[in-house]
Order: structure tokens, then C-alpha cells, then sequence
């Protein structure tokens, strides 16, 4: 019951849920551990078991390129859903910042499955246009804050 | 001769009216007031391509260690993305442009 609450799978019977888990296999990482780097070809998609993956992004400060963190995802929640969207290449880097466990689905293997079991891949695709807009909601209003205050700097 | 010497005399004499006549007119009436140099002011330090990032702080503006700054980089994206998420929750412009603790921007 407890795999019910994986985001991604929300909305699908149980039977369905342990049929798409068992698609993929379980990873284990260590704290520090990278799941993916930035720019890499996405050809799986992860559940986060438990643990936490940090999504970093490059940026240079004082000279000096390094990772600053723009996103966590925990346990129950997706990483990695470039894998199911064009042109299927990670836009972040992933890593684990303490022991996680995630299940790792690959782009074949679910796409395979929806053709075979459509209501599936509705329902799927619902939950993960849910992690798409969440995502792109929240990026456009810390934008628009940035904007703002950098508009009322120039004004000062 | 005398009448030589008569005209040399009136001419130098002519010579020394005109002279002292444009001396006159083209010396200034009144002394200027005398001015006193300005301090040359300090040239200020360039500020858009500085080396060391600075943050404010109660006593003014420091140099911080790269840890620390990375610190409190993380810190600031995790407010940025908590008043969004508080925004997302309850979409008001109020929330949209609430202010953070954030050393950033304080």
C-alpha cells in the first residue's frame, strides 16, 4: 500500500502499481553519490524509496565553478522526468546528499507498458504533468520575484 | 633740422599716448578675486567587476569565506522557494512579493 504514494503513481490500483514498479530496479547511493549529471542522455526515470536526491545546477562564484542547489526531492517524489520528455537530456544534476534508495525506471520499459495498458499511462501522465507544472510554477514565481527586485534596484 | 627734430620729438611723444591709451583700455578694471584651488575629490573604487563578493552586514560590507557564501546561497534559494511554494498555495500579489530573512537581501 505504502508504494501507492509514490507521486508519480497516484491514482493507479495496486495491482498496477506493483506492475510498474517491478519494470525497474531498485539503486542504492550513498551520501555524495551522483544519480546523473547535467547534460546526460535521460534514459530513465527515478523514485525516490526514501532518502533525499539534490538537484544542482553550475554556477560560477568568485572565479570558482560549483553546484549550488536549486530543488530536493525526498522520498515518494520523481527525479529525472527528462527521461520521459524530448529531448530526453538532464537539465540538472543529481546526487545524493545522505543514503537513498530510488527506483529506476527506464524510458523503454514504461513506454512499452503504456501501450499495453493505456489507462495506465493516462493516469501516469496526469501525475507527471502535475510534477512538470509544480515545477515550472515555481521557477516562474521566484523569477518574477527576482525581476521585481531588480527593477526596483535599477529604480532606486 | 629743428623742423626734423620737432616732428621725431611730436611723433615719439604720439607714440607714447597711444601706447599708455591701449595699455588702458585692454587692462582689466577690477582685480579678479583670488581663488583658491578645490581639493581634488577621490576617484571612487570600481564596483561592477569587483573580486571579492561582499555581503552586508549591521557594520558594513565584508568579504565573507566561499563556504559561508555558499551557505548562505543554498539558504537563499530555500527561502526563495518556500515564499514561491507559499505563493502557489495562496496566489495573492501580497504573497508573491513577500519579503524573506535572507542575507541576500537584507
Amino acid at each position: 500500500m505504502a508504494n501507492a504514494q509514490y507521486e508519480l503513481l497516484r491514482g493507479l490500483e495496486e495491482a498496477d502499481v506493483d506492475r510498474v514498479l517491478a519494470l525497474g530496479s531498485r539503486i542504492s547511493l550513498s551520501g555524495g553519490d551522483e544519480l546523473f549529471p547535467l547534460g546526460a542522455h535521460a534514459d530513465y526515470l527515478y523514485l525516490v524509496s526514501h532518502g533525499q536526491i539534490s538537484l544542482t545546477l553550475p554556477m560560477k562564484v568568485r572565479e570558482q565553478e560549483t553546484d549550488v542547489q536549486v530543488e530536493e526531492r525526498t522520498a515518494w517524489q520523481t527525479v529525472g522526468w527528462s527521461a520521459l520528455i524530448p529531448p530526453h537530456r538532464f537539465t540538472l544534476r543529481a546526487t545524493a546528499t545522505v543514503g537513498t534508495e530510488v527506483v529506476a525506471l527506464s524510458r523503454d520499459s514504461l513506454e512499452k507498458y503504456f501501450t499495453t495498458h493505456p489507462e495506465v499511462g493516462y493516469k501516469v501522465s496526469l501525475n507527471l504533468a502535475a510534477v512538470i507544472g509544480q515545477r515550472l510554477q515555481l521557477f516562474q514565481a521566484m523569477w518574477l520575484r527576482e525581476v521585481a527586485r531588480m527593477v526596483e534596484h535599477r529604480a532606486a | 633740422m629743428e623742423m626734423l627734430l620737432m616732428g621725431i620729438c611730436i611723433s615719439v611723444f604720439g607714440m607714447g599716448i597711444a601706447c599708455a591709451a591701449f595699455g588702458a583700455a585692454v587692462r582689466p578694471t577690477q582685480s579678479l578675486p583670488e581663488r583658491k584651488p578645490e581639493p581634488v575629490k577621490a576617484v571612487a573604487p570600481e564596483r561592477f567587476f569587483v573580486s571579492e563578493v561582499t555581503v552586508p552586514t549591521s557594520v558594513g560590507r565584508v568579504s565573507i569565506p566561499i563556504e559561508a557564501l555558499l551557505a548562505q546561497l543554498e539558504r537563499h534559494v530555500r527561502l526563495e522557494q518556500a515564499a514561491a511554494e507559499s505563493f502557489l498555495a495562496e496566489p495573492t500579489s501580497a504573497l508573491l512579493h513577500s519579503k524573506t530573512i535572507s542575507p541576500f537581501l537584507n
